[in-house]
């Protein structure tokens, strides 16, 4: 393995590693069997294994692949450790048989399902006897169990062509050949405008006859599965996958597949037989693994941490036996604050920077309050001196807080004022914490400590090795390319990260922006298609960054939303779906009941990982509740322009003066905000 | 070694008279003015000009004298429409050809497809930009399908074992492009060939900064440079390239993406005809549906190339 520079993340996708690495840095999630409980390799029921980019996939089909089976082996035969596991797996990755090539070129789509069908058993063919070549041999077949076993084989054939091969060698070689003349006869297509295939072998007889032989010659094979482990199916077109599930459909005994795609490669459901569906929980199980290590945030947390303690102990102390204790110590490997729920040490800065000067939030509230309230300078004044609390600025700005919830309120801010005074000291003294105050403070802390450290100059702040994991949102690949820029970042500023000392905050948060940015690029990538995906993910960000940096936030850490699907455009949907399917947002299982008509909304996050670009929360609360206009500005091609105007309506309450009604535009939903907002007898606006 | 350095190229002043004259000549069109004034300045009994459908020009803005177009978006559909019309004795003429204003699949296809119409022997020729209009953020190509696929003519016979695939990029301004032939090829080694000299003194530095924003998905592996200008040179150095990492772990597929100058693509053209047919290599690309019609400014040298297919 490659570790250029030493950082122990640099390789972060399963093909980066040799067949030993992969063993060799094998981590498995903790309990109920772990990973391979979830793939059941022995279980005859054909599945779908979908996640998103980084989520593992690969990984797992390559643990259970044939290579990987041999690396494993401790002693005895390779037929021995097929026999032991109960399964064989023969790995293929699509993307290895260009099947785009399959297509167009003055040939029709009849022709090409017919060409591509046949290639495809002669692929798998190959790869499945490459395989039984190896088991003979560790059987120590004689040649003449071999022959007959080739016959076999060459039985299944409709047609021969050339000399009949009498070795395994011989026959791995014929049917190369015969993909040979396919690929030329394919690959000329567009020049010669022919297109010259034999068939000599009926879809599905090799792959599934190979097998029903290989256990006649292979006794010890009785009870083992063949699975065919077919990788990265979003690279085959629509026809090629109704092909690939009709194999699944059609499976016979001692056969079976797992496939593997990400969450937007399935293009369809449907099979060969009249392009019926084949079934889910009938005929196959799906396997979504992010979402599920997702669903069990502990144990993939346990997973993670084992992960990452994996890589430093191997690759950076270079003490392979040091997992458990590295992953005991992972996390004070990391510089942290203290736990402090007024972050002090945090905000530390405010008292010395606006030493003798007024602290920025308070100048706001003054310009605002004189601007709005027609009231005067000394009585600006009179209210800030009840709402200091000068070594606490965060609570400071809890205290502005709950005075512009009066201010929207109508309600007299000199008595407020006093009132939240009073209600601060008791809480600050632990004297109430039960109280209106309290539930505020918990509900809007973390955003007050953000517009604090924006409002003093400082970046936001995601840090911890528990951060990083929550952010990857149940992929893999996002953790570790979140610490290969942060330990690039602690090298960068002469640190010795996992090795002395702890990884700076600077470090830190450096590399998790730049992650930010690389997971925002990556969106991209996906064509025309990715580009309008950035622009509507960027709108959303926008939108949950003013309510998140306004006066009197609707929502507490806001990176949620909700909405009646029904109501958007077809346009609109299909972006929304697919934002889903290259995990820019994630579904929130469940939805979210609207208060007033009880209807279940869908319900959508910001990947964590985008969080930083748009200084936004990581972790879920609040969600807030979008009407079908302003989701459709945002998801709509045809209708952005409006985005602007509909923004700021939306957020108009949440800053001075505080417009009491809201003007919801025709067509919206009812805009409420949630049960998260101030509960301190105040009218909700 | 240098197979291909000992391909003839020399440097043409846009200033004089040229001292070719060619049978045949063709160029395909762009907005750009190299491209123009070099059309003009050849001397040739039959010129014409190829629309590329790509670049999405309307039939009002088509240029003065012979035009051949179609809306066929593949290549080998494309080359194969304009070759039916061409002259039947293709092969016994001096053919010109100005790379400059081709599409890159376009122009690898058009250089197989005359090799296979009998054509041994035709100059190509590249204007070289004076700047490209927005430095390192010039976008070149728009409306990307999403798709990386094999280059029609440039597809291999692949084995069944990936272990050792290798992907040689010639990389060029657009990172998301790089980016996504990467990710295509997601399991193969990836080597780059970068263009030093570039074809202006900033260009290279400008290539850099697109290339970093790719690193992700390129990773940080081997890096060759070959000039930007020549494609003799370029294919030379892939030929080493592949022999290197041949000798040293083994190839299983050999995969290519010239996605820089047109004379790199050249020369990953005549390398791949010349050492790669009927192999397990192919030449794959990421297909746009749009590019723009016009990212350069100026026009400063203009090569000339002796091509012998």
């Amino acid at each position: 393995m490659n570790t250029e520079f030493g950082n122990p993340f640099n390789l972060t996708k399963a093909n980066d590693f040799s067949d030993t690495e992969i063993q060799e840095f094998w981590v498995d999630i903790p309990g109920e069997g772990g990973l391979l409980g979830l793939l059941k390799p022995t279980s005859p029921m054909p599945m779908l294994v979908l996640g998103g980019k980084g989520s593992g996939k690969t990984h797992l089909m390559r643990f259970c692949s044939f290579e990987l089976q041999k690396v494993r082996m401790k002693e005895g035969s390779v037929l021995d450790a097929v026999h032991q596991d109960g399964y064989m797996g023969i790995y293929l990755r699509c993307e290895g048989l260009n099947a785009n090539r399959f297509a167009n070129k003055g040939q029709s789509l009849e022709v090409w399902n017919d060409v591509f069908q046949y290639y495809m058993e002669l692929f798998l063919g190959e790869l499945l006897l490459r395989n039984v070549a190896q088991l003979f041999e560790s059987n120590g077949t004689s040649p003449s169990i071999e022959l007959e076993f080739v016959y076999a084989v060459m039985s299944l054939f409709d047609s021969i062509d050339g000399e009949r091969p009498c070795r395994l060698t011989d026959l791995i070689a014929y049917l190369r050949r015969l993909r040979a003349e396919v690929d030329g006869e394919v690959n000329n297509c567009a020049l010669r405008k022919t297109l010259n295939v034999t068939i000599r072998a009926s879809r599905s007889t090799l792959i599934f006859g190979i097998p029903a032989i290989a256990i006649r010659y292979l006794p010890k094979l009785s009870n083992t599965l063949f699975v065919y482990l077919i990788d990265e199916l979003e690279n085959f077109s629509s026809e090629q996958q109704k092909y690939v599930f009709t194999l699944l459909r059609e499976r016979k005994a001692p056969c079976s597949f797992k496939v593997g795609a990400r969450l937007y490669g399935i293009k369809t459901y449907q099979t060969l037989s009249g392009d019926e569906e084949i079934k889910e929980g009938a005929e196959y199980e799906k396997l979504p693994l992010d979402e599920l290590l997702r669903e069990e945030p502990e144990r993939y947390k346990r997973f993670a941490t084992s992960l990452v303690a994996a890589r430093i102990s191997a690759l950076v102390l270079r003490r392979p036996d040091f997992v458990d204790k590295v992953a005991g110590e992972l996390e004070g490997m990391f510089a942290q604050y203290p736990v402090d729920k007024f972050a002090r040490e945090q905000t530390k800065h405010v008292l010395t920077k606006y030493e003798g000067r007024e602290r920025p939030y308070f100048e706001q509230f003054a310009r605002d309050f004189l601007k709005y309230s027609k009231g005067a300078g000394d009585e600006v004044a009179l209210l800030v001196d009840r709402l200091r609390v000068p070594t606490i600025p965060l609570l400071e700005k809890v205290n502005l807080l709950v005075l512009f919830q009066a201010w929207a309120g109508n309600l007299d801010l000199r008595v407020k004022a006093v009132e939240v005074e009073r209600m601060c000291a008791d809480f600050k003294d632990g004297r109430s914490s039960e109280s209106d105050y309290a539930r505020v403070f918990s509900h809007f802390s973390s955003d007050m400590l953000a517009q604090l450290l924006r409002q003093t100059g400082r970046d936001q702040e995601y840090v911890g090795v528990d951060s990083f994991i929550h952010m990857s949102m149940g992929l893999p690949r996002n953790l570790l390319i979140c610490l290969k820029h942060i330990y690039h970042w602690s090298l960068f500023n002469s640190e010795r990260p996992f090795q002395k000392g702890v990884v700076s905050l600077d470090s830190q948060k450096q590399g998790v922006r730049q992650a930010a940015e690389w997971f925002f690029r990556d969106a991209s990538t996906k064509g025309e298609e990715g580009r309008f995906l950035q622009e509507a993910i960027t709108r959303l960000a926008e939108l949950f960054r003013e309510v998140r940096f306004s006066e009197k936030p609707a929502e507490c850490s806001l990176c949620t939303f909700s909405t009646d699907t029904a109501k958007l455009s077809e346009v609109a949907n299909r972006y929304l779906s697919l934002a889903e399917k290259y995990s820019l947002l994630i579904g929130v299982r469940d939805g979210q009941k609207d208060r007033n008509s009880m209807r279940v909304d869908a319900k959508y996050q910001l990947n964590s990982m985008l969080a930083p670009r748009w200084d936004l929360p990581i972790f879920r609360r609040g969600a807030i509740p979008l009407g079908n206009d302003l989701v459709n500005a945002i998801f709509d091609p045809s209708k952005v322009e409006r985005f602007p105007e509909l923004l700021r309506q939306r957020v108009a309450g949440m800053a001075p003066p505080f417009k009491v009604k809201q003007r919801v535009p025709k067509g919206d939903s009812i805009q409420s905000d949630s049960e998260n907002n101030l509960q301190l007898g105040f009218e909700n606006v | 070694m240098f197979e291909f350095g000992i391909g003839y190229k020399e440097r043409l002043d846009i200033g004089v008279e040229w001292p070719h004259q060619w049978d045949y000549f063709v160029s395909a069109f762009n907005a750009s003015e190299r491209v123009k004034r070099v059309f003009d300045k050849v001397t040739a009994k039959k010129k014409v000009w190829l629309m590329c459908p790509q670049y999405l020009y309307e039939s009002t803005e088509y240029p003065v004298g012979d035009v051949f177009s179609s809306d066929k978006r593949n290549e080998a559909d494309f080359v194969a429409e304009w070759g039916s019309g061409a002259p039947a004795d293709l092969d016994a003429m001096s053919v010109c050809v100005d790379i400059t204003g081709f599409i890159r699949p376009t122009l690898l296809f058009f250089v197989k497809y005359l090799r296979d119409r009998g054509v041994r022997r035709f100059h190509a020729l590249y204007s070289e930009p004076t700047s490209y209009k927005k430095k390192e953020l010039t976008e070149f190509s728009s409306a990307h399908t999403g798709e990386v696929r094999q280059v029609a003519g440039f597809e291999g016979i692949h084995t069944t074992s990936t272990d050792n695939d290798l992907l040689i990029v010639g990389s060029g301004y657009d990172s998301e492009e790089l980016a996504r032939v990467a990710y295509s090829k997601d399991t193969a080694r990836k080597i780059q060939i970068l263009g030093l000299p570039s074809l202006r003194a900033d260009m290279y530095q400008e290539n850099e900064l697109r290339v970093a924003l790719a690193e992700d998905a390129i990773g940080s592996g081997k890096v060759f440079f070959a000039p930007a200008y020549d494609p003799f040179v370029t294919a030379d150095t892939l030929d080493e390239v592949v022999r290197e990492a041949s000798n040293k772990s083994g190839i299983s597929n050999l995969y290519l993406a010239p996605l820089s100058s047109k004379p790199q693509v050249l020369g990953f053209a005549l390398y791949y005809l010349k050492k790669c047919a009927g192999g397990p290599a192919s030449v794959i690309f990421p297909i746009a549906n749009r590019y723009a019609k016009e990212t350069s400014v100026g026009i400063a040298r203009v090569w000339q190339y002796t091509v012998e297919l």
